[in-house]
């Protein structure tokens, strides 16, 4: 045995590469004289090589692996038949569709509110007052008041305790109450209301006194660049604005408006347009939102049309318009203070 | 036949450049997927087949009588397909029918030596696994690692270096007769 191991370590070295070149001659001398020997050598040499040959596949092997772990997922696996094969591509051109159906919906909303939006009514929304107000009323521990949904301007028209103001403002109002410094607050009724125009009438039905009114209505139309001024209440506080008539018509051509330069915020809906006489010129309506400085104002005489006709669907008595301008010869700061005696708040309730 | 590409790839997989080798296994493999999967088999063995016909092309490209006389792509589906039916066969299915490669010089010699290499793969691979240890341990380490007998002694805790030369000498006997043995029989 001992003889067999040493043939088989001689034939390692052999293989392996490490005998000197004496020993490789008697080897391969050997080989071809002894029979045996050179069988044992064959398969000596057949397996080493074997043995190569697998540590180096192995080798590869792990290699490779480390290469596939590179790419995961290269192709998707074919076997996959019938729909379930476009199942991922029918998932991703659903959702393409739905946002796009999203997007377009969003799109389209978005265009209209824009139109919408061109032509902006001028009510105030008094959510947030509402909300300061019920603050305060907690901290006082008193039962909460109703607070109004929207506020705007109104003004005498007549002592008979007619005031008008924009329609938009009180449509599907349930009650209304205007108030200002020298009246306080008091009920309203709609009497008769245009929405063509934009204009309402209210009836105090609050027991009051009420004064005559120190400005008439223009009988003739503005002139164009004529000095115009409003007062409003775009807050709590009456807000006094001044400004010239920009054009002879409102809103897209509209020829029963002026549009005036004015500046105007949502609650100044329904307030007077004078000018430098004190004559009643207009009520101012709304704004072109998309235009800077364009305030509409519904012409005097349209509103004049609007009080005769209203006697004959719903006023018991004709409106007794005033007659004499109190304020012509007066300057602007005395004709404002005479003005905002008869410029109310007007807030509408709504459930 | 071959082309400017595939000979590059030759080339560097010659100078055992791994990034060429990558490059090679990238570029081919969704065909092996492709051949393997269309004919029932799943990704996973076409990922073996695949790894088979690369390793095969490495050992052949390193050897220096191997000239390229198709193109690589051919070479690696003659292979996989031959190693896809051979499984295919061991599993008993005959009926399926994968077509040919384009034929290239040479295939029918090239493709006996694949299936020889493979089976001797094998068999070396069964026979390792029936040696047991610690001889396959010592074995492996003697002829694949190249390690020298005096570190063996010492990583197996021989008293001496005859011991440790006894037992490597038992252990390649019974290789020899597993390894030989087994083809005698088949």
């Amino acid at each position: 045995m001992n003889e067999q191991r040493e043939i088989m370590e001689l034939l390692d070295r052999y293989v392996k590469g490490t005998l000197s070149e004496g020993e490789i001659t008697e080897v391969e001398n050997r080989m071809r004289e002894d029979e045996s020997f050179r069988a044992l050598a064959d398969e000596h040499i057949l397996l080493t090589r074997n043995l190569q040959a697998y540590g180096r596949r192995n080798e590869m092997k792990t290699k490779l692996e480390a290469l596939h772990a590179d790419f995961q997922k290269p192709v998707v696996s074919l076997p996959v038949r019938g729909w379930k094969r476009y199942k991922t591509l029918s998932a991703v051109a659903a959702s393409v569709a739905v946002v796009s159906i999203a997007a377009t919906l969003w799109i389209t909303q978005n265009l209209r509110s824009q139109q919408n939006s061109d032509y902006q009514e001028l009510r105030r929304t008094v959510d947030k007052i509402q909300k300061s107000q019920s603050a305060l009323e907690k901290n006082l521990t008193r039962k909460p008041v109703v607070a109004p949904q929207f506020a705007a301007t109104g003004f005498l028209i007549s002592a008979q305790g007619y005031v008008i103001t924009s329609q938009h403002v009180i449509s599907k109002a349930d009650s209304v109450y205007i108030q200002n410094e020298k009246y306080g607050s008091l009920k309203a009724v709609v009497v008769h209301s245009d929405p063509l125009n934009d204009v309402s009438v209210l009836k105090i039905v609050t027991p009051v006194k009420i004064q005559s009114v120190p400005y008439t209505l223009s009988q003739t139309e503005a002139e164009l660049a004529e000095g115009v001024y409003t007062l409003g209440f775009p807050r709590e506080e009456v807000v006094f604005g001044e400004g010239s008539i920009s054009s002879l018509t409102g809103y897209r051509a509209n020829p029963n408006a002026y549009q005036v330069s004015v500046p105007v915020n949502p609650g100044n809906s329904g307030g007077p347009l004078l000018n430098n006489q004190g004559d009643l010129i207009g009520m101012i309506t709304g704004v072109q939102t998309q235009t800077a400085g364009a305030t509409f104002a519904i012409k005097s005489s349209v509103l004049k049309e609007i009080l005769a006709d209203s006697v004959l669907d719903s006023l018991q008595a004709p409106i007794r318009l005033p007659k004499t301008n109190m304020i012509r010869n007066a300057n602007r700061i005395q004709q404002v203070k005479k003005l905002r005696e008869c410029v109310f708040l007007v807030n509408v309730y709504k459930n | 036949m071959a082309n400017y590409f595939d000979e590059l790839i030759l080339a560097e997989i010659r100078k055992k450049n791994e990034a060429a080798l990558g490059e090679l296994y990238k570029t081919h493999y969704p065909m092996a997927v492709h051949l393997v999967c269309s004919n029932s088999g799943t990704e996973q063995e076409a990922k073996d087949i695949f790894q088979e016909a690369v390793i095969v092309f490495y050992e052949r490209a390193q050897q220096p009588d191997f000239v390229l006389t198709c193109k690589i792509k051919t070479y690696l589906y003659a292979v996989c397909r031959r190693l896809w039916l051979k499984r295919l066969t061991e599993r008993k299915r005959f009926d399926v029918s994968i077509p040919e490669a384009e034929a290239f010089d040479r295939m029918e010699e090239e493709m006996t030596e694949v299936v020889e290499s493979e089976m001797n793969f094998q068999r070396m691979r069964d026979s390792l696994q029936a040696l047991g240890e610690p001889c396959r341990t010592i074995i492996e380490d003697f002829y694949i690692r190249d390690f020298s007998m005096e570190i063996i002694r010492e990583k197996f805790g021989y008293t001496s270096a005859d011991n440790a030369k006894n037992q490597k000498y038992k252990c390649l006997q019974r290789l020899k007769k597993l390894f030989f043995g087994d083809r005698n029989v088949t």
